[in-house]
């Protein structure tokens, strides 16, 4: 999901000078995360793919002012996010996403993992279904944390939140997790 | 890890997301358009402030302009009075003559000559910085062939007496043809260098667009003449 070329930042200085092949390498690298993103944020596959692509191209646009050396991805995500919020918001309709756990193990998989050993099937459809029920701002903060695999710094600056303001929405969302998860 | 955190964490890995779109090339396509779009429109707005400048710089033009025409590099004025020209040479205004490799190199940009010119092939060739030019002889009379690249702002702006016929013309992806009457030249190389050739035309002139080109074709020939010609070089 989450990729990082070698050279991002070769690439990155490369498409601030107009190199378009440059920065589709970069699209390739960030597509994943961005789309996930966005699909947390908008609610359905076509809002997100929409908001995904018109981010990337306002990120082109804003290149100029990225900062050399800071990170790309946070930066990227936040305005892809933003371009979520506000497909969402224009189409004024509640984000509902109904995040599903895959339903069969990839095929020639022998044994599941040693992680996902100790969730019973029934713990995982539990524990879904209870962050399906959390609060938008909780859910979208815990499923770009674990889900997405972003550091709180991260969250934070994709979603344009004080990194306290992210601990502590963390921290409720978990409380009510954890007893669902008991 | 706290053991919750790790559920959801292992959660994550198995969810269900829609499959990742290829983004890469639709992205790059819409920024390149927009590159494109944007830069036809740079060279738009730089094209029209040149010719508004000269327009205002011809004392004779600032007046009386009564018709406006904009065909790639060339603009088109229709005017009621023209300044004070004389007759010029053909190439006034192209530079000394030089080799056919030599204009290629100093114009940036090779010529595209007629396929089946009569009589041996030209040698007096001129450029400029997005122009080439060349003298043919057709026949017997002489007959100027300029080439510019409408990305370059490398016009050619004309004067037009009310006498002169204006009309479109079937060559190329756009043509123009004007006829009869005086005109008066101007030519643009870069934003700085702007030379006013005043000439009184010893013929026709056949301006016509072809593949991100403009094309100018200057002599005493008729317009059928002239197309003739025309598609044997562009066709």
């Amino acid at each position: 999901v989450v990729g990082r070329p070698l050279d991002e930042d070769d690439l990155i200085q490369r498409a601030k000078r107009g190199d378009t092949h440059a920065y589709e390498e970069l699209v390739h690298a960030y597509q994943g995360i961005a789309f996930r993103t966005a699909y947390v944020l908008a609610g359905n596959a076509a809002d997100a793919e929409e908001a995904a692509q018109d981010g990337f191209v306002k990120a082109w646009r804003a290149l100029g002012r990225f900062r050399d050396g800071a990170p790309f991805r946070p930066w990227l995500l936040r305005i892809v996010a933003n371009e979520a919020r506000n497909r969402r918001r224009s189409a004024g309709r509640r984000a509902h996403l109904a995040l599903r756990a895959a339903t069969e193990q990839p095929s020639g998989e022998a044994a599941p993992s040693p992680e996902a050993a100790f969730l019973t099937s029934e713990q995982r459809q539990t524990l879904l279904a209870a962050v399906n029920e959390l609060p938008d701002d909780q859910r979208t903060v815990i499923s770009l944390r674990f889900f997405l695999g972003l550091s709180e710094q991260e969250v934070a600056e994709t979603l344009a939140l004080p990194t306290g303001t992210v601990k502590s929405r963390t921290a409720r969302a978990l409380e009510r997790l954890r007893d669902s998860y008991a | 890890m706290p053991e919750l955190e790790r559920a959801l964490e292992t959660i994550g890995r198995e969810l269900d997301f829609p499959a990742t779109p290829e983004l890469g090339g639709p992205v790059r396509a819409r920024i390149e358009r927009r590159s494109q779009w944007r830069r036809a429109v740079l060279v738009a707005v730089a094209v029209l402030l040149v010719a508004f400048g000269i327009a205002l710089a011809v004392p004779d033009a600032r007046s009386a302009i009564l018709r406006f025409f904009h065909i790639g590099s060339v603009t088109v004025e229709q005017v009621e009075t023209l300044p004070p020209a004389r007759e010029r040479p053909l190439v006034a205004g192209l530079g000394p003559p030089r080799s056919r490799r030599d204009a290629e190199v100093s114009a940036h940009l090779p010529i595209v000559l007629p396929k089946n010119l009569e009589g041996p092939p030209p040698r007096r060739f001129y450029a400029q910085p997005g122009v080439i030019a060349v003298l043919l002889s057709v026949e017997g009379k002489p007959v100027l062939l300029a080439e510019m690249r409408d990305d370059q702002v490398s016009i050619v702006k004309k004067l037009a007496s009310g006498k002169t016929k204006v009309e479109p013309a079937g060559v190329g992806e756009y043509g123009l043809w004007l006829e009869g009457g005086d005109h008066v030249l101007t030519w643009q190389f870069g934003l700085a260098d702007t030379r006013q050739i005043r000439t009184r035309l010893a013929g026709n002139v056949l301006i016509w667009l072809k593949s991100g080109r403009t094309f100018r074709l200057e002599g005493a020939l008729s317009k059928e003449k002239m197309q003739a010609l025309a598609r044997d070089i562009t066709l």
